[in-house]
């Protein structure tokens, strides 16, 4: 394996992002449409649960962890520009109905956490917050602007203990499913290890997603277009250089 | 949320059952990663990735906190 491509450093997460930004703009159509299908999907949750915050943002950061699996096309999608190939649509369609059981399986999972998070987080915010928060409009006024300092901080801080390990088991899961023919576990324990090998790394590249995503929701949801693809392909990228890091570290093991 | 009971219970109650039960999900799941890793010897390193996850997280919110009520104020 080439070791300028195994070495996983702090720089990584930046270099990913430039890849996937690549990836984007050279066969934009695919990220586009997934892009618009996501940020529509957005906009049918606010309009059915836009009186109850508490239910709007679990249904968002619940989506959230689900959006690897809608993403895998556009892994296939830098897979193939890997090969110098760009794949058509009729092709990605063909993926998504090959219907494989493992992705399925996986996916229905992350909706299991999905939904365990939503009742969390929808619960940390009605225990949190001096006064009932039903619209986005209260949610900045008691808790944005709140006289509490600490209250929003405090709410995004137990968020990012819970995604930690939801995280940690699909930073490189479902890429790896689509790449190769592992069981959902392998590829999961693949992840956790990953993060066990580099904290620091996945720790900053788990902060720029959400930076990111945050940009996306806060734009009202318009750049959960550009936002969507360019983290998708940025996740290949990841998962490969995290896959050449971790068979490069087992053949030195093995030496 | 609502403000009238469901099934005979008020919001306050569900809150607290859903959190109850919400994050002991959670923290049964990372005891169950950490068991995972602790057998190749990587479970303090997941805790690092944890801590780091958490502070950033918090660091953003400030971040994010700021830009809205500097959004707001303007």
């Amino acid at each position: 394996m080439n070791d300028k491509l195994a070495r996983v450093t702090l720089a990584s997460p930046l270099l990913w992002l430039i890849r996937g930004w690549r990836d984007f703009v050279r066969h934009p159509l695919p990220g586009l449409l997934h892009g618009l299908s996501v940020s529509l999907f957005g906009a049918l949750l606010y309009a059915v649960a836009d009186q109850q915050f508490g239910l709007l943002v679990g249904a968002f950061s619940g989506f959230l962890l689900v959006a690897p699996v809608l993403a895998t096309g556009l892994y296939a999608v830098s897979r193939e520009l890997e090969r110098e190939r760009l794949m058509s649509l009729a092709e990605l369609v063909a993926l998504w109905r090959g219907r494989d059981s493992r992705l399925v399986g996986f996916g229905l999972l992350l909706c299991l956490a999905g939904t365990v998070w939503v009742l969390t987080s929808a619960s940390l915010m009605v225990l949190l917050s001096p006064a009932p928060i039903n619209t986005v409009a209260d949610f900045l006024r008691h808790v944005v602007l709140s006289g509490s300092p600490w209250l929003f901080e405090l709410w995004v801080l137990l968020g990012g203990l819970l995604a930690a390990p939801i995280f940690a088991s699909s930073v490189m899961t479902l890429p790896m499913l689509l790449d190769r023919d592992c069981s959902p576990m392998s590829a999961v324990r693949a992840s956790w290890r990953a993060v066990a090998d580099h904290p620091l790394v996945l720790a900053l590249w788990a902060s720029l997603i959400a930076g990111l995503v945050l940009v996306g929701l806060l734009s009202f949801l318009l750049g959960l277009l550009v936002v969507v693809p360019l983290l998708a392909h940025a996740s290949w990228h990841a998962y490969r250089d995290l896959s050449a890091s971790a068979s490069a570290a087992s053949s030195v093991k093995e030496r | 949320m609502m403000d009238n009971a469901l099934f005979g219970l008020t919001e306050d109650q569900i809150a607290e059952f859903g959190l109850t039960f919400g994050v002991a999900a959670f923290i049964l799941f990372m005891l169950f990663i950490v068991f995972n890793l602790a057998r190749e010897s990587k479970a303090g390193k997941f805790g690092t990735f944890v801590l780091f996850l958490v502070l950033s997280f918090g660091m953003l919110g400030f971040i994010a906190k700021n830009v809205i009520q500097w959004f707001i104020h303007l």
